[in-house]
């Protein structure tokens, strides 16, 4: 009773609002993997029946009485039971497929996978350090813009060039299996570059206004060692970013589902994935479970090692970073990075992504195949034209769903700012994982699943900008002219807020598309023989030795992509400080709330809980 | 405590409270304004004086007490009853920007009282706006800059002028002028005064410099810690 009290009292404050919808978004996703075999809504008796005895008939009676087996029969809210008190019990059920207990596969899946992301973790500390130590020695500038785009690739995309460069072409390391520790190299490699080029960019990017506070002039005057200087700097830099090292480790779940499956690794992704494409819904259960946890615990442990950090400071929620400044790619670059993409995609319009020729299989590139072919000798060039369309235009689609809904719930500043720490707190591929274990795999669930998690950032963003024209004296100027609460949203609330979300929602679309093209190279999302980017690299792994350029093609307009999605990010985040000089909205704190759209620019996975959280606050008025 | 005047006070607010959470701002005020009249608050800052304009334009609901104006009750009224009556009793704010849009032209920020009211007309309405930015000393031409392209004081007139398109009886002014270059302030002030001598209009004017107050007020009521001291 005691506990129930002190929530309904904690919910008087919006911050613990938002605490509560953190809770329930939590409940949610929890009850969502409790019901997937009800929401599934598939009949899986057929599945188990074939898996399980292949031999016997699929009569009435035998489907009848799997059904019962699995506990079918009973509605949602005694599923949801069962399977809740059998967790409890330490039960993670059976397995569908090979009729085994759940729990010995997930407990072996997580040990292969926590070595491997602790491999991961050390080549990210690395890179991270080799970003940083620049910045330190020169005291000013940042990590190039060009490692900002190398580190912006993705996980599955890094894993398949690693596995082209060092695993075929050099032969140096082995590409399949876990044997050995040098089975590690590579998939370290490619889940641990990203996570530490993240890391070391947002330390870099940090550090040189922190260098250029008072402090630094200071203890330089007074005599103090470089490296002393150095080492206070980065434990000012590291509290406030702690929460997005957070993020990054709940990446690395994500990130390894793919790297996993790239390298044949028996890790808990590749299990997940496994799990899901064969319908075998309690083993998906526990390893997404599994999942789950490990990102919640990740994002403990940055909590509380933000504790220590700050000690009282937090608070008083005093330590607030001057703004980073991160590096601007020349306009020329995002500008070429288009062109290019918009002249391959095109060109590859104009010709038939279709049309198959047996005759000019794995072709190398030449005048008629400008890109070469694929192993069913369809165009390459032509497939990626066509791809983009579909790519882009689902992403597109996303977008559009994300900015309506960011919209619509940006008036709701709690809902959006819990239900945007959960979403960052769930990887695109997990989540695609579970749409496509509900609905199946297909453009629809990739798109869904996708959306999902993109429409709280823009909403975390439409509320801080909702609340700085709330909070604005120019609206009591409007109700003091008798404008009813209509004309006062329509007129003035709705338009301010639009454009710049608008402008934000536009700038993700490249990451939502790589997000869209990571499900579908997972075999989540788009279904052959349509020329989906993701797909297009998946399917051209199989012959990569004999024909590089068919893998290469996709992952270079990947790339590209990426490049895009990063330099733009940067472009966004002088757009809202520009915003932030110019439009007077009268509010004291408005140059604060502006940071808030600054934090929500950042890429998904780099978004900031903290800053998002903490300038959703109440205005001080 | 409360000032005896005329008969029929433009505005007469009563044992005005206003409370924030336990905190009282506004206690126990209050005092009268006659039409064509102007009455000073003075007082330090944080003393409840934007509280009490607040209040008094029902913009901020006041926890007890009672607002005449022109002869209506304004407490007791729901928001739907309050809102034609809105326009007759101005706010003009300290913060020459805070008033206006930032998206909005200066020429449909002085308009949209109209389109509110309903009474905008195509012909007339465009004449009627040139009126009243000729009327605040604003050159036709600023019609068509936003706020942020106009400095200060032009801000501060198009807010006046804004207010004047409302056609009200009482401006409640919030330091108008405190915000502005000296230089500025008599432009504004001088403006006010032929304003009232012209139209009759009742002032609140709200402000924190005493010598200010004197010259420029009929009456002067000082404040201190949500309390009327004199009046």
């Amino acid at each position: 009773m005691t506990l129930v009290a002190r929530l309904l009292k904690a919910a008087r404050t919006p911050g613990s609002r938002a605490g509560l919808t953190r809770l329930g978004c939590l409940a949610a996703v929890l009850a969502t993997v409790g019901l997937l075999p009800w929401l599934s809504g598939r009949d899986p008796a057929l599945t188990v029946l074939r898996a399980r005895s292949a031999e016997q008939e699929a009569t009435e009676e035998a489907l009848d009485a799997i059904r019962e087996d699995l506990g079918l029969g009973a509605g949602p809210l005694s599923l949801l039971g069962n399977w809740a008190s059998g967790l409890l019990r330490g039960d993670f059920g059976t397995s569908w497929v090979s009729g085994t207990d759940v729990l010995p596969s997930v407990v072996a899946g997580l040990q292969v996978s926590l070595s491997l992301m602790g491999a991961a973790l050390g080549v990210a500390l690395l890179v991270a350090c080799a970003l940083v130590a620049p910045v330190l020695v020169r005291a000013r500038g940042s990590a190039g813009s060009l490692a900002a785009m190398l580190v912006a690739l993705p996980e599955f995309l890094l894993a398949t060039l690693a596995l082209l460069v060092g695993g075929v072409w050099l032969g140096w390391l082995p590409t399949s299996g876990w044997v050995g520790p040098q089975y590690m190299v590579l998939p370290a490699l490619a889940l641990g570059i990203p996570a530490g080029g993240l890391l070391g960019r947002l330390v870099a990017d940090a550090l040189p206004a922190v260098l250029e506070e008072r402090w630094v002039e200071l203890w330089r005057g007074a005599g103090v060692s470089q490296a002393r200087i150095s080492a206070a700097a980065l434990r000012r830099v590291l509290p406030p970013l702690v929460p997005q090292f957070g993020m990054v480790a709940v990446g690395l779940t994500g990130g390894a589902v793919a790297v996993e499956v790239v390298f044949a690794v028996p890790g808990i992704g590749r299990t997940a994935l496994g799990a899901a494409k064969s319908q075998d819904l309690p083993l998906l259960q526990g390893s997404v479970l599994a999942l789950l946890t490990l990102g919640l615990v990740a994002g403990a442990l940055a909590a509380l090692v933000r504790r220590r950090l700050l000690g009282p400071a937090l608070r008083d929620a005093g330590l607030t970073l001057p703004a980073a400044r991160p590096v601007r790619a020349h306009p020329a670059v995002p500008v070429a990075l288009g062109a290019v993409l918009l002249t391959c995609i095109g060109w590859g319009l104009l010709r038939d992504p279709y049309a198959v020729d047996t005759t000019a299989r794995l072709q190398a590139p030449s005048w008629a195949y400008p890109l070469g072919t694929d192993g069913l000798g369809r165009d390459v060039l032509a497939r990626l034209g066509h791809g983009a369309a579909s790519t882009v235009g689902t992403a597109a689609a996303v977008c559009l769903v994300s900015l309506l809904l960011a919209l619509a719930l940006g008036f709701l500043p709690s809902v959006a700012a819990g239900s945007s720490d959960i979403a960052n707190a769930l990887p695109p591929v997990i989540v695609g994982i579970l749409v496509a274990a509900a609905a199946g795999p297909g453009t629809g669930g990739a798109a869904l699943a996708v959306a999902l998690i993109s429409w709280p950032p823009l909403a975390a963003h439409a509320a801080a900008l909702v609340q700085e024209v709330r909070a604005s004296t120019f609206l009591h100027a409007q109700r003091a002219i008798g404008a009813t609460p209509f004309w006062i949203l329509t007129r003035h609330v709705l338009p301010s807020v639009t454009a710049p979300v608008a402008r934000h929602a536009i700038l993700r679309l490249p990451g939502i598309a790589l997000a869209l093209a990571s499900l579908g190279f997972l075999g989540l999302g788009a279904q052959p023989p349509a020329p989906e980017w993701g797909l297009l690299l998946d399917e051209s792994r199989a012959y990569v030795e004999r024909a590089p350029w068919a893998a290469l093609a996709p992952a270079v307009a990947l790339a590209v992509m990426a490049g895009l999605a990063v330099s733009l990010a940067a472009y966004a985040e002088r757009d809202a400080g520009g915003a932030g000089g110019t439009a007077r909205t009268g509010s004291a704190s408005g140059r604060g709330r502006f940071a808030v759209a600054f934090a929500s620019f950042r890429s998904p996975k780099e978004s900031a809980q903290g800053s998002v959280k903490e300038s959703l606050k109440e205005p001080v008025r | 405590m409360s000032h005896v005047s005329d008969v029929n006070p433009l505005l007469d607010v009563r044992d005005l409270v206003v409370r924030h959470g336990t905190r009282t701002v506004v206690d126990h005020v209050s005092f009268d304004i006659s039409p064509g009249e102007t009455l000073g608050l003075i007082g330090p800052s944080g003393c409840g004086k934007s509280s009490t304009a607040m209040a008094v334009l029902q913009l901020r609901r006041p926890d007890s007490g009672e607002v005449w104006f022109d002869g209506q009750e304004l407490t007791a009224m729901d928001e739907r009853r309050l809102r034609p009556l809105r326009q007759t009793m101005q706010p003009v704010f300290q913060d020459p920007y805070g008033s206006l849009s930032p998206r909005h032209r200066i020429r449909d920020a002085i308009a949209e009282p109209l389109h509110v009211q309903g009474s905008w007309d195509r012909t007339t309405g465009p004449a009627r706006v040139a009126e009243l930015l000729e009327r605040v000393g604003l050159d036709p031409t600023h019609g068509d800059r936003r706020p942020h392209e106009l400095s200060g004081g032009q801000c501060q007139r198009a807010g006046i002028a804004r207010a004047l398109a409302c056609e009200p009886k009482l401006l409640i002014l919030d330091e108008p002028v405190s915000a502005l270059d000296p230089s500025l302030r008599a432009g504004i002030l001088n403006l006010l005064a032929e304003l009232q001598e012209r139209l009759g209009l009742g002032y609140l004017f709200i402000c924190h410099d005493r010598a200010l107050v004197r010259h420029f007020c009929d009456r002067v009521a000082e404040m201190r810690d949500g309390r009327l001291s004199s009046s």
